[in-house]
């Protein structure tokens, strides 16, 4: 089941602020729903621990991350594939910031799939459960971005 | 009854024999059976539905203490054949090995097996193995599969794995000639599977000391199982012993678990020749055992007179097989056993289509790929009769096959049947013209009720060389059993049978046929079921599946029966001094004997028995052909079909159910309710009633099941939804309505008693209730186009006007 999601906000920092927060590991990575820990590989490969539950079955998340598309001060974007509870989940998240009046418009979009045991195990509960995530993400950045 | 027969037992309601022992717990499961250093296998499984399988990792498994092996791919690859193809090129191409080697197909198959001390330790340590993936793109739609733009089988190079037309009559003159042409755009049959109590298991022991692999198994046809084992294991048939004892319900879903078979074995050996069990899981069961066909049925068209008789019919099915053929492309020929279904139509196209998709490879299930062709017959009808305005009762009518035995366009012959009587029996045991003013006064006040009516057959006893009709090289032909019946020593009278019975009662129907034969009570007679293809008789077709025991495999134990009665008589003769014709069967003081009629001399079965078996210096020397320990192989009496027409006779009996239901759609909520529902059953001669009450209740559970709750639902990355009970929601006693069973006996003349198989019932609820809900919802211009209907379907229908819209739909050309 592919779930997409989008939306925008705005915020009151320069489009190279806001970029050089999005594509900082150590800044961005911890505002993930359930963040437990990370390790940074290189500049554009981190691995992000995530604790992941959906009503009975519990279990921790390893995915990889990887910055693939970075475009000073326009548009920063993250691919990620990880193991969770006996399946596996793709990412793809992406922002395109344009400037405003008085700070930045970010644009996010993206899509997450995801495959195995827990799909079907609680399909019915992923969909809710990622966008309550999702939104988590989202007051998280708007917050950090304040 | 034949030669020497007597009936007195065939026909009673005798309670089963193997009653007391299952309900009181005291059944023999494959699950019960332990053995000595038995180790325990656990699968690791696909996530994906389509991936290539870029490594395995089992290191962290195998150190963990109390694990002794692992198993890849990788590794049974080379040592191993892959599993025999049923189907010609492009489908005979596939390579389909037990463990995904190099790419995985379908969410859930497996990957790896890791074997440990404990079903815990295997768990844990299945957790431990680390699989690497790389996506492909999946494909969950047959047609969208034909296109090839992501192949599954590379080796095949195509997802098609078979095509074939069957056309009879003169199909485009009878079109030219018709006052009316029907065409439907798009009818499905949905995806759904059998949920027995007992899931697969598994006992496997490669014994290196005389290379010969013992199972122990729930498997519902070994004699087909040990020909593929065979094979893929590369060693001889005759090494292979497969035991079965008490199965909890197969329903012929279990025919398809020799891959789980095999991987046990291949750990037995690389164990050291430890035995091997697997259990297998809910889940496991749901996602990866085998599901039904499912089935499209593309650019219908239908001709008819200007009195609604269907002259012709013309349309393209696709069948989705999931990810590996393994038992088809068989269920691309078996439709055509009832190609017109009950209704005389003579002219027929029908281009059949297999593919495989990234989905659970399917398995012939209860009704298997006739139900799907029964339906999509039973949906014409019902959207012909009314858009012609016709009652669907008076359709039926219009159109029944009338006299039998009645020979199809292609060959078959339908032995007997009264389809008119059979309704007539349904509609009194509902009050059909009660609910049909209750229906009227409904409608008024905005209730939406339906009446519908489904005719189904269940045809039984498998002519195998429709296998050639799919495969001019399939080695098959015909149809036989094999059964032994003996006095043992002590005089008991022992019958064994190459059946696995699953609860359809075989014990006592054996014990029934030879009570009549010998003229003593069932309960002196001992029937050992369970399979044993090294001590058992059996033959190639050996198992229990496609509604045939009542047929081969009863016709079987006669023929033994007979045997044994012949030499019994034969050996009383010559110990009562008196003409084989003067010696009569019965009981006395003690027990079962054989009497003189002329002189009131005689000799009990243990006097006989031990004449031959322990006393034998007294027999004289023209005797010794007398064993009292008699085998007879019956067989069908099938031609090969001819190919290149694609016609013969592919069954031997034609039981047939008529069913009729009426079905409410609540207002509110869009529920379908069943408040009425009566079945009523043919299957010609009826050895013991309530066990045949028993398996159209069972049928019509199953059907009501498949109709209203029960789909296997796949998202569009090949995600199977409905992997446990809660989601895919198996029918129960509380869901069912109340059944009013009804019966006709219309004897077969192609079996020795008259009887006929029957069990799967046909998927008689399915059409009925597809047919209900199209009759309550007609007036507003729906007509029903999926054999699976909930409220949310229904709704999209009603309300969302997103499917089902009969102007859509269907097409009438009125000619007249």
């Amino acid at each position: 089941m592919a779930i997409k999601f989008s939306g925008e906000f705005e915020v009151a920092k320069t489009p190279e602020e806001v970029y050089d927060f999005l594509t900082d590991p150590q800044k961005f990575a911890p505002l993930l729903p359930d963040y437990v820990g990370m390790t940074v590989q290189d500049a554009t490969h981190f691995m992000v621990k995530v604790n992941v539950g959906i009503s009975y079955i519990k279990g921790a998340a390893d995915v990889k991350m990887e910055l693939a598309q970075a475009e000073r001060p326009t548009r920063a974007q993250y691919k990620g594939q990880g193991t969770v509870a006996g399946g596996y989940a793709s990412i793809l998240a992406g922002f395109d910031l344009s400037p405003t009046g008085n700070g930045t418009k970010v644009n996010w979009h993206g899509e997450s799939q995801i495959f195995g045991r827990l799909m079907s195990m609680a399909g019915g509960l992923v969909d809710p459960l990622a966008k309550k995530n999702i939104k988590k993400l989202i007051d998280g950045l708007q917050g950090a971005l304040s | 009854m034949g030669s020497g027969t007597t009936k007195n037992w065939v026909g009673k309601a005798l309670p089963r024999k193997e009653e007391d022992r299952l309900l009181r717990g005291r059944g023999k499961f494959a699950d019960d059976v332990k053995m000595r250093e038995m180790l325990y296998l656990r699968f690791v499984r696909s996530p994906y539905a389509h991936a290539r399988v870029v490594s395995v990792d089992t290191s962290a498994a195998e150190a963990l203490t109390g694990v002794v092996c692992t198993l890849t791919g990788k590794e049974i690859e080379p040592i191993t054949q892959p599993f025999i193809e049923i189907a010609p090129e492009p489908g005979g191409k596939i390579r389909d090995y037990p463990l995904a080697v190099g790419k995985v197909r379908y969410q859930g198959e497996p990957v790896a097996a890791v074997v440990a001390e404990s079903p815990g330790l295997a768990d844990d340590a299945a957790e431990l193995i680390q699989v690497e993936y790389d996506p492909l793109e999946p494909v969950v739609d047959a047609e969208q599969a034909l296109k090839d733009e992501s192949v599954l089988h590379e080796s095949a190079g195509t997802n098609k794995v078979w095509n074939g037309v069957f056309e009879y009559g003169e199909v485009e003159r009878a079109f030219g000639e018709a006052a009316y042409v029907v065409e439907i755009d798009r009818m499905h049959f949905h995806r759904f599977s059998s949920t027995p109590l007992e899931n697969n298991v598994v006992i496997a022991q490669w014994d290196a000391k005389d290379d010969h692999i013992y199972y122990f198994c729930n498997n519902s046809f070994p004699s087909f199982a040990i020909q593929f084992l065979a094979a893929h294991l590369n060693i001889h048939i005759d090494k292979i012993r497969v035991q079965t004892a008490d199965i909890g319900g197969s329903f012929g879903i279990k025919i398809t678990n020799y891959p789980q078979m095999a991987v046990c074995a291949l750990a037995s050996k690389k164990a050291g020749g430890r035995p091997i069990k697997w259990v297998e899981t809910r889940s496991e069961h749901m996602t990866s055992s085998a599901h039904g066909n499912e089935r499209t049925f593309r650019d219908t068209r239908v001709a008819m007179d200007k009195d609604g008789v269907i002259t012709a019919i013309s349309s393209r099915h696709i069948d989705d097989c999931g990810a590996y053929p393994r038992y088809e492309p068989l269920g691309c020929v078996i439709w055509s056993q009832v190609v017109p279904g009950v209704y005389r139509v003579k002219n027929l196209r029908i281009d059949f289509t297999q593919a495989v998709t990234n989905k659970c490879p399917v398995g012939p299930n209860r009704g298997y790929s006739r139900m799907q062709h029964l339906w999509f017959l039973e949906r014409v009808v019902d959207i012909c009769a009314h858009e012609l305005g016709i009652p669907a009762d008076e359709m039926r009518l219009r159109n029944y096959i009338k006299e039998f035995p009645y020979t199809t366009p292609n060959g078959c012959v339908y032995d007997s049947g009264n389809y008119p009587k059979m309704l007539e029996i349904a509609k009194k045991l509902i009050d059909w013209d009660g609910w049909k003013k209750e229906q009227d006064e409904g409608r008024k006040q905005g209730r939406r009720i339906g009446i519908g009516i489904g005719t189904t057959l269940d045809s039984g006893t498998n002519n195998f060389g429709q296998s050639q009709i799919v495969n001019p090289n399939a080695p098959f032909s015909g149809n036989s059993q094999g059964a032994n019946c003996k006095l043992d020593i002590y005089g008991e009278v022992v019958v064994a049978v190459g059946s696995c019975p699953q609860g359809q009662g075989h014990e006592t129907t054996a014990a029934q046929v030879v009570g009549d034969v010998l003229n003593i009570s069932p309960d002196l007679i001992s029937v050992r079921t369970g399979f044993d293809t090294e001590r058992n008789v059996h033959t190639g077709f050996s198992g229990t599946y496609a509604s045939q025991f009542a047929v081969s495999g009863l016709s079987a134990v006669h023929g033994a029966a007979q045997k044994l009665k012949a030499e019994m008589k034969r050996l009383a003769a010559f110990v009562l001094e008196t003409e084989q014709d003067d010696i009569e069967f019965g009981s006395g003081g003690q027990g079962p004997e054989l009497r003189a009629k002329s002189t009131g001399k005689s000799i009990n079965y243990w006097g006989l028995a031990n004449i031959v078996n322990v006393n034998s210096a007294v027999l004289p020397v023209e005797m010794h052909d007398i064993t009292l320990n008699c085998r007879y192989i019956w067989r069908a009496p099938f031609k090969v079909p001819d190919k290149q027409k694609k016609y013969g006779n592919l069954t031997l009996t034609y039981a047939a159910q008529l069913h009729v239901a009426v079905v409410e759609i609540e207002r509110d909520t869009f529920i379908p309710r069943i408040l009425d529902y009566a079945a009523v059953d043919d299957c010609g001669t009826v050895i013991n009633p309530p066990i045949v009450e028993g398996q159209v209740y069972g049928a019509t559970a199953h059907g009501i099941g498949a109709a209203l709750m029960e789909n296997c639902v796949y998202d569009a990355v090949g995600n199977m939804l409905t992997s446990t009970f809660s989601d895919y929601t198996p029918i129960t006693a509380v869901n069912m309505p109340t059944v009013k069973y009804g019966h006709l006996e219309t004897p077969s003349p192609h079996s020795y008693s008259g009887a006929k198989g029957m069990g799967e019932g046909g998927a008689a609820p399915i059409h009925t209730i597809s047919a209900a809900l199209q009759d309550a919802l007609f007036g507003e211009g729906i007509v029903i186009g999926d054999s699976f209907n909930n409220a949310d379907s229904l709704f999209r229908a009603i309300v969302g006007k997103e499917i089902y819209q009969a102007e859509q739909m269907v097409k009438v050309q009125r000619r007249v």
